[in-house]
């Protein structure tokens, strides 16, 4: 009975949101339910776009649990896009430079590489927190943009792949590849690891001692550390943690789907992070769901673009909408 | 009654959310009188007047001044109406003068060169007349407490007021103070004004007031005047008849028998030449000296903002006094951090519960565990076992009493009396061997009060020892077996329960004793 009441006011949301886009959908002249009928059944179809679903709903919730975990402590990650593309950047690395490596060590070297190198990308703008008080809004926002520097850099340098078109490094070792679920089409294991990273993250939050000190921080860091808990250790450490985590989302996008390094790998995962972060309003049991939900939509709205010429920005503003609403209902609740 | 009544409230309502503050409530004030509106925290007391004051907006009920039918909008109009109000905490500018912040928001006789001295000869007229006297030109920062209070009265004097409201007028002043203010409320009631005083305290009412209004849970109870009627009988209303007042400790006039804390162990808590100054070299805390024994109730008294929060925070080990050692049981505890202190050698009710004690985004289970979340049985290993947890929860919502819907319940839906409660039952929860509590009374009413008197009484069965930093100094006389003084970040005197005398506590807040002391220092 409860979970029905709190679901309604977001089917309210969705379905309000998608009335209010609906009318700029008519205003392009398009057929309205025909395009949401693209939106919304177009991963259920066919097993292609099943699978397309899956694997923008893998990126989707490691970068939201990115978010939530600094958010559970009271503090804002906006570095998700940049701690992934360093975790990309690191894993490609490796994979390229070891790839004569046979699977049981590159593997867990590519992995481990990456994780690694989004936490350090989370660990400076923790640093700064912890010793000068920086705002980490800035810092970890700032990171981002350092990194597309980065990824420029390696992927145009001695590591290019001369052939491609576009800025991509050439494929990093076979052993550096993310076991396959299913062959055709591609789903790689990926997949596993962000149910398990989610899964982890939502017993941590609720079922630790650890994960209390990080709610407790975030509901009210003064009287936390008042009664023991060393706040400024929690925000250090749940930023540190959310960098590891999109570091992760990178290592997935480069050893289980591109197995190179392209420019523009991010696509904008920050932002669609943090809209499904909100959604879920930082409940980390709601991430995996919101963020199947925005992947279902992301993926409908590129077929709805190739099959009725419909903008795929129009996914954005039902997106927006569907946050608005949700946090709307909030206040009209309070009310 | 042969006077017609300035001032009528008839069956005034007030509804916050679903909470009913105001039922049905009606009060009159006659001309010259003192009317006392007393009741316990959350009886509505100051609701009503704030509805009278144009602060809320009543959602029934009728108000007749005069005679006539009044629509007040808010405090402005209240005042040229005639109806003026000294809250709680003074809304004053701390470096203007006296002078400026009373003539703050009225129209001055020269506007443009803001020449003042007609109005300060005014505001002094006016400190003679009604016993306040007060330096027009003192800036409002560097007065005490109970000055300050004289301001905010002569601010609505000022006005023209012909009804003055004092919220809790007696919070934070000495007795002596309180004395010099029943003589100036007296002097002006002769005067043809009248005035209602807000107020939990019986024995205050008493003293002061002709006539007296009980309210219970938004509701009246009765009104009486004083000649009609026994302490017994105010008493009785001001509680209601779910407690039993024979055993009660704060209706024992402090007779309460005075158990012999055992001298000859080791004290409890040692505190040497422990001060504290802040990062900018300002001194909080110098040269403390006490002892607390075992099976000790150690009583603090002082002016808000002497270093109450201070001495709590260097005991707690919140913070690390700058000098001196801190002992427990004889063992060295200087800079052992709280976390460390909370497992079983100290508990903690923090003075500001909101900001320091209280998780609002958290559930009422999540703060009732705080600080006790890394111990048995909450946890093992580390992983937290919300059974037990919610079992033990439920347990303390019972028994303390707890207005909450459950142990999920978030502690934002709770009430300051409540958010008090969860503070206190935390504080009991575990065992400790100190516990620290900063003015634990705070908002809870007298049933209550009486619940946490007899829980700390119970503590010196056991052995275990209470730091008592309290603003109520009713409270410290009735319950502590020794007072110390705090003024100034320092200890100017400590008293042993057999020498508890008001006015030398009094003395001794104010710092007079002290000055003295200093001087005769200084002389030799």
């Amino acid at each position: 009975m409860t979970i029905v009441r709190k679901l309604v006011p977001y089917l309210i949301a969705i379905i309000a949101s998608f009335a209010a886009a609906g009318i700029f959908i008519a205003l392009t002249g398009a057929n309205v339910f025909q395009a949401y009928e693209t939106i919304l059944f177009t991963s259920f179809r066919t097993p292609n776009g099943f699978v397309q679903t899956l694997l923008k709903f893998i990126p989707l919730t490691l970068q939201a649990l990115a978010f939530t975990i600094p958010l559970t402590a009271g503090k804002f990650n906006m570095g998700g896009e940049g701690q992934m593309i360093v975790g990309a950047i690191a894993a490609s690395v490796v994979g390229i430079l070891g790839a004569d490596l046979p699977a049981v060590i590159l593997l867990p070297l590519v992995v481990l590489a990456g994780v690694a190198a989004g936490a350090i990308w989370g660990f400076i703008p923790a640093w700064l927190l912890y010793k000068f008080n920086i705002n980490e809004i800035l810092t970890s926002m700032l990171l981002n943009f350092v990194s597309f520097q980065i990824i420029d850099l390696v992927a145009t340098g001695s590591l290019r792949d001369p052939v491609a078109g576009h800025p991509t490094t050439v494929q990093i070792g076979q052993g550096g590849f993310l076991p396959m679920l299913i062959n055709n089409p591609p789903l790689n294991t990926g997949l596993i690891l962000a149910l398990l990273v989610a899964a982890g993250v939502y017993l941590y939050t609720t079922r630790t001692t650890g994960g209390y000190e990080l709610v407790a921080t975030g509901a009210n860091p003064r009287a936390a550390s008042v009664f023991g808990i060393n706040v400024k250790r929690m925000f250090v450490f749940s930023i540190v943690l959310a960098g590891a985590i999109a570091g992760l989302s990178g290592v997935i996008e480069v050893a289980g789907v591109q197995h190179r390094l392209i420019v523009g790998l991010q696509h904008n995962f920050l932002v669609l992070g943090v809209i499904i972060a909100l959604i879920s309003r930082g409940n980390n049991l709601a991430v995996p769901f919101v963020a199947f939900f925005i992947a279902i939509l992301e993926i409908g709205a590129s077929a709805m673009q190739r099959t009725m010429n419909v903008p795929i920005e129009m996914v954005f503003i039902v997106e927006a909408l569907v946050l608005l609403f949700v946090l709307l209902s909030d206040v009209v609740r309070r009310r | 009654m042969e006077k017609e009544a300035i001032l009528e409230l008839r069956n005034i309502r007030k509804v916050f959310d679903k909470n009913v503050a105001l039922d049905s409530v009606s009060f009159s004030l006659y001309p010259g009188e003192i009317h006392g509106l007393l009741g316990g925290n959350g009886a509505g007391k100051t609701t009503l007047m704030n509805v009278l004051y144009g602060l809320y907006r009543r959602d029934d009920g009728e108000i007749n001044f005069h005679g006539q039918k009044l629509n007040i909008q808010g405090p402005r109009d209240a005042i040229t109406h005639g109806i003026g109000m000294v809250h709680q905490h003074f809304l004053q500018i701390g470096n203007y003068t006296v002078l400026e912040n009373i003539v703050l928001g009225t129209d001055v006789s020269h506007p443009v060169t803001m020449k003042l001295s007609a109005e300060a000869q005014k505001i002094v007229d006016l400190g003679n007349r009604f016993r306040l006297p007060v330096d027009p030109n003192a800036v409002v920062d560097t007065l005490p407490v109970g000055t300050r209070q004289k301001v905010e009265i002569l601010k609505a004097l000022y006005r023209g007021v012909e009804v003055l409201i004092l919220d809790e007028p007696t919070t934070n002043l000495t007795p002596q103070e309180v004395d010099d203010l029943f003589e100036s409320l007296r002097v002006i009631v002769n005067e043809g004004l009248s005035i209602v005083f807000i107020t939990h305290k019986l024995r205050e009412v008493l003293h002061v007031c002709d006539r007296i209004t009980v309210l219970r849970e938004g509701r009246n109870i009765t009104s009486l005047t004083r000649a009609e009627a026994s302490e017994e009988i105010f008493v009785r209303a001001m509680v209601g008849d779910q407690m039993e007042i024979e055993g009660s400790v704060y209706f024992s006039h402090g007779s309460m028998a005075n158990t012999a804390a055992d001298e000859s162990a080791i004290p409890a808590l040692e505190m040497h030449d422990v001060g504290l100054k802040t990062k900018e070299g300002i001194s909080r805390l110098a040269g403390l000296n006490f002892q607390i024994r075992q099976g000790e109730l150690f009583g603090v008294a002082g002016v808000a903002g002497n270093g109450q929060r201070e001495l709590a925070e260097c005991v707690t080990g919140v913070v690390i006094p700058t000098e001196g050692k801190i002992l427990m049981k004889g063992q060295d505890v200087t800079g052992v951090s709280v976390c460390e202190l909370l497992k079983d050698w100290i508990s903690y009710i923090p003075e500001d519960r909101l900001h320091d004690g209280f998780l609002p985004k958290a559930n009422v289970a999540q703060n009732l565990i705080l600080g006790y979340h890394r111990q048995k049985p909450y946890c093992e290993g580390s992983i937290i076992k919300w059974d037990t947890v919610y079992d033990k929860v439920r347990g303390y919502i019972g028994e303390y009493k707890i207005k909450t819907n459950g142990p999920e319940d978030p502690g934002g839906n709770l009430s300051g009396g409540n958010i008090q409660r969860v503070m206190i039952a935390r504080a009991f929860s575990m065992n400790s061997h100190l516990m620290v509590a900063h003015n634990p009374t705070r908002g809870l009413d007298i049933p209550s009060m009486d619940f946490v008197y007899n829980k700390m009484l119970e503590r010196k069965e056991t052995g275990a020892s209470t730091l008592l930093i309290s603003e109520d100094l009713d409270e410290l006389l009735l319950i502590c077996d020794r007072i110390a003084v705090l003024y100034r970040g320092q200890i100017v005197g400590i008293l042993d329960r057999k020498d508890f005398d008001k006015y030398a506590i009094g003395r001794l807040m104010s710092g007079i004793q002290a000055e003295e002391t200093a001087d005769l220092r200084a002389a030799s």
